[in-house]
């Protein structure tokens, strides 16, 4: 306790540098003394003198006084620290060039970071995000993988009380909102009772479900979002115990979440999802329509987790029930998934390889900043001898050399975290919506200590290589060369130059790979997706059931509606069809081919299906390859069709014409369908890449559905078609929302958003190393014309012409720029490897890319030599001759 | 003129000193540097040689340990000095060193006591 407080007093003293009146109190001792000395007698002197003598060695106490008032390491470290602040503020231009360069690494560094740190590590409203996991399902023998599970896992789970916390479902149900100006639709989740808890969500006012309210008809409670709270009902409090009319149903609003938890998607609305007892039976096990998310127990880990899944599994297998027949047809099983990485998505991979590429920027700008200071300590080698002549031992120096290095990494680092700042909110602005929802650009602790890593990391990185040569050189050298150019000074400028190749090489590998991203990117954009999005527009509307329960209401609703799209004006075809392309939607399912016979362990066939109406595939451009289209005559009472895609055909009738082929689905009883036609097929959600699945397409008014994409094309622009479709279901149902307008193209262009940013950001950090790797270049050749002005003054004064002197100074930093470049190349290819899976009908030893990233680092570094070169040349040979 | 610098003269022992400071101001109240030195000189009958310049660092340790204060005042012949004065944790440190060296004591004179068998 005492010994604390002493350290504590120590510390403080050396931190405040107080003055300290030692000197005085010593003094006033001494003169004390004396007056005593000469009352006693003795003459003035002497009494002076022996006061001095009994005091002992004045110097002595008063060093052993200083290192016991405060700390004499730390206060050594403060001198340190002053003394390399001082330097740097004496080369101003260095320590500017220097501390930009650190503070756009390590603040670039920082903001890429912290979105991984969002996506991945912390996303923002779970607590203990690592514990959250959502159930993956899997038919292997169908080839079938997806995020769904089935209610009927639920109990399972949630009854596994040695292994899960909470587990609960949810499913996708959008409300119309008509209590507002306009019908408004609300993206609505119903959630089974614990679901906010699995998330450890708390609500801003209010509370959540309770699991009486998770009963069917006792439902009817509503939590908002922040998002809707505000937009909807502008952040009124009283909101709470509200009865809104939701579909048309009313609901009681009990609660109001904060807003950093909208999942499971972006949602406005939550309720819960009441479902029937026997929807969570056994028999209802592959029905895949939820989506399942649990909280793993403290203490079990991710793989204990997964391990009791095939537990469960293996459950279902040996149950003796009709389900085990059918998991074992498909090999089901069930698995969990991180939830982070599930809702991440696409965005990991680019994310980890922006943090890679923004790393390697870190990189370059280090070795910059180490060939700065090697340059330095060449032009301070001669008062660093001195320092060592009189006494300064290595290890000070190497010490001394250090703080400069820190001093100057924490300054990068701080204005780097401001940067960051700046960046995370461009970022989240610049990228595509959809990639970042619910991403803040707040830096938390954990941003901060990351960024207070890459300082300390750059620090050694940059600091390390000026004090090992310190640490060897040989200092005493310096003095007697007078500043001449000496040996130790051509090591130096070999370390310097070995830097240059390194950061030459790292530069290539980086604009190489954002080489090969646009390149793909442009490849990309050439992709036909199956139909033709020119003049096209979309929108969604869904049925409440409680209005349109039955099927023949639906297909009213849609007739009318169909019926007023195509009075519409401007409109040259128009139809309703779900799930459209590219709107992120999907329906899959096993359908019977009539007269084929199956193995006892065949699965069956499978496709993907759509329900769409007469004029849809005409709006979209669908091709017709043989047979026809749907038309009007295609009613529930007609006979029943169907028209499949060639994958489908190909798949399932390799040998055969599948045209007047019948299939079925929703197993025996089911009516079968004839195939019509075969259209072409569409590419589903993504241009990169394809589900290989056959589809199989539904007449909507045969097969009704209560809600659709309606699509609308036109000879003109778009966007004009929006009011036809407003006006369009007005007049079907005055109360019926209509959402989520948007042209063909704009889907497709934004099923690229994701890879057009990350393309974007790593063309600027490519470009922003190029100019790194220049910047370096231009230091060494710079410095070493100006060591070379001799030599180039003689050359020049024997009459050799400028040409040759140019070629000796360019040619010197083309050879740099070649040896970086080949090494990069080599480099590169190793790296390619890595992502060569994100990228699109572009190897990653694509000749053209390499071609062009190394024109450009060759381009530039000709251009950095060539700026001092030409300095060079107009030196004056009579005055080079006469310095030094 | 030579100092009265006799052979018995010890030095201080480490450590002690610190008590003796303390000790001394307690019993005497505020003192300033020069002062206590004198009384330590005193109190021990001019027994202990002590280089008064070793005070200060003692003084200093025990401010920082919050055993002592220190404040700028006047002596007795107007000069400027600074005092001490020992405090309420000080008082306490003292109570307990006493105690120790009490304990020492009496141990070192029951050895003292021993009478030698071969003597």
């Amino acid at each position: 306790m005492k010994g604390l407080r002493r350290n504590l007093k120590r510390l403080l003293s050396s931190l405040s540098r107080e003055k300290y009146d030692m000197a005085d109190e010593l003094q006033s001792h001494i003169e004390m003394q004396a007056e005593d000395n000469l009352r006693a007698g003795m003459p003035p002197e002497e009494a002076r003198r022996q006061a001095r003598l009994k005091f002992g060695g004045l110097d002595s106490v008063k060093e052993s006084y200083r290192d016991q008032r405060g700390l004499p390491w730390l206060e050594t470290t403060f001198a340190d620290l002053r003394y390399a602040a001082r330097g740097l503020r004496k080369s101003p231009a260095f320590t500017t060039v220097a501390v930009l360069t650190l503070a756009i690494g390590i603040g670039a560094n920082t903001a890429i970071f912290s979105l991984v740190n969002q996506l991945l590590l912390h996303p923002p409203g779970i607590d203990h995000p690592e514990r959250v996991v959502g159930v993956r399902t899997r038919y292997l023998k169908i080839n079938l993988e997806f995020n769904g599970s089935s209610s009927s896992n639920l109990p399972d789970l949630r009854s596994s009380t040695n292994v899960f916390e909470r587990a609960a479902i949810s499913q996708r149900a959008d409300l119309n909102y008509a209590d507002g100006p306009a019908p408004e639709r609300l993206r609505g989740a119903m959630v089974s009772a614990e679901w906010f808890d699995v998330f450890g969500a708390k609500p801003l006012i209010g509370r959540v479900f309770t699991a009486q309210e998770d009963q069917p008809n006792l439902n009817r409670v509503a939590v908002l979002s922040y998002g809707s709270w505000t937009r909807v009902f502008g952040a009124d409090p009283n909101v709470i115990g509200r009865v809104v009319q939701l579909n048309q149903t009313p609901y009681q609003i009990v609660g109001i979440m904060r807003a950093d938890f909208e999942l499971p998607w972006n949602t406005d609305v939550w309720t819960p999802i009441g479902l029937e007892p026997q929807l969570y039976s056994p028999q209802n096990r592959f029905n895949e329509s939820f989506f399942l998310a649990a909280r793993l127990k403290p203490g079990v880990s991710f793989d204990q987790g997964q391990a009791w899944m095939q537990v469960l599994t293996d459950r279902v297998y040996n149950s003796g029930t009709p389900g085990a027949a059918i998991a074992k047809n498909g090999n089901w099983s069930i698995s969990l998934v991180h939830f982070t990485d599930d809702s991440a998505g696409d965005n990991k991979s680019a994310v980890v390889l922006l943090l890679g590429a923004v790393a390697l920027v870190l990189l370059i700008a280090c070795s910059n900043i180490a060939g700065l200071m090697v340059a330095r300590t060449s032009v301070r080698a001669r008062e660093l001898a001195v320092r060592v002549a009189l006494g300064a031992s290595r290890s000070r120096l190497l010490r001394q050399m250090l703080s400069e290095s820190l001093l100057l990494a924490i300054t990068g680092g701080a204005i780097g975290l401001v940067f960051a700042a700046g960046a995370v909110r461009l970022v989240l602005h610049l990228a595509p919506e959809n990639a970042v929802a619910g991403l803040n650009s707040s830096l938390d602790v954990y941003v901060m200590l990351f960024c207070a890593g890459a300082t300390i990391a750059s620090a050694v990185l940059f600091g390390v290589t000026p004090a090992w040569q310190v640490s060897r050189a040989d200092l005493q050298g310096s003095i007697k060369m007078e500043g001449r150019t000496n040996t130790s000074d051509s090591g130096r400028q070999r370390l310097r130059s070995l830097l240059v190749v390194g950061e030459t090489a790292l530069a290539l590998a980086l604009l190489m790979a954002a080489g090969l991203f646009l390149r793909s990117f442009l490849r990309l954009q050439t992709v036909n997706p199956g139909f033709n999005p020119k003049g096209v527009m979309t929108a969604m509307y869904r049925l409440p059931l409680a209005q349109y329960a039955g099927g023949r209401d639906q297909a009213n609703f849609n007739r009318a509606l169909l019926a007023n799209l195509r009075a519409g004006s401007g409109v040259i075809a128009t139809g309703l069809g779900y799930p459209a392309p590219f709107s992120g939607d999907n329906e899959a399912g096993s359908f019977q081919i009539e007269g084929q016979v199956l193995a006892p362990d065949d699965p069956g066939p499978h496709g993907n299906r759509r329900f769409i109406s007469p004029g849809y595939m005409e709006a979209l451009g669908i091709p017709l390859k043989r047979g026809r289209y749907f038309t009007d005559q295609d009613r529930i009472d007609a006979e029943r069709v169907t028209i499949i895609d060639e994958d489908l055909a190909r798949q399932y009738w390799p040998t055969e014409d599948p045209l007047g082929k019948r299939i079925r689905m929703g197993g025996n009883g089911a009516p079968w369908l004839t195939v019509v036609g075969i259209v072409g097929h569409v590419m589903d959600s993504s241009l990169a890449s394809d589900s290989g699945k056959g589809v199989y397409y539904f007449s909507l008014f045969q097969r009704s559905i209560p809600g659709a994409t309606i699509v609308v094309k036109t000879s003109g622009d778009p966007n004009l078609m929006t009011g036809v479709i407003q006006d369009a279901v007005r007049t079907a149902d005055p109360h019926q929302a209509v959402h989520t307008f948007g042209t063909m193209d704009y889907y497709i262009s934004r099923s690229l958003d994701t890879r057009r940013f990350g393309m974007r950001l790593l063309g600027f950090f490519g470009v922003v190393a190029l100019f790194l790797a220049a910047l370096g270049l231009y230091g060494v050749i710079s410095y070493s014309v100006a060591q070379r002005t001799r030599e180039i003054g003689i050359r020049m004064a024997l009459g050799a012409e400028h040409r040759s002197v140019l070629a000796l100074v360019v040619g010197q930093g083309f050879r740099l720029a070649a040896a970086g470049v080949a090494i990069g190349i080599a480099g590169a290819a190793l790296m390619g490897r890595y992502f060569e899976s994100q990228l699109f009908q572009v190897r990653s030893s694509d000749p053209l890319t390499i071609f062009a990233t190394a024109g450009a680092l060759l381009g530039a570094g000709l251009l950095a030599s060539y700026l001092p070169a030409r300095r060079a040349v107009r030196v004056d040979p009579a005055v080079t001759l006469r310095t030094d | 003129m030579p100092q009265e610098s006799s052979p018995e003269k010890s030095d201080v022992w480490q450590g002690t000193l610190a008590l003796m400071v303390l000790k001394t101001l307690n019993a005497l109240g505020p003192l300033h540097g020069y002062g206590i030195a004198r009384r330590i000189e005193q109190t021990s009958e001019n027994l202990l040689s002590i280089n008064h310049g070793t005070l200060y660092p003692v003084l200093l340790k025990l401010e920082q340990e919050g055993s002592i204060d220190s404040e700028w005042g006047v002596s007795e012949n107007n000069r400027k000095a600074k005092f001490y004065r020992i405090t309420k944790s000080g008082k306490k440190e003292l109570t307990a060193a006493e105690r120790e060296w009490q304990r020492a004591n009496d141990i070192m004179a029951r050895f003292s006591a021993l009478k030698g068998e071969s003597a």
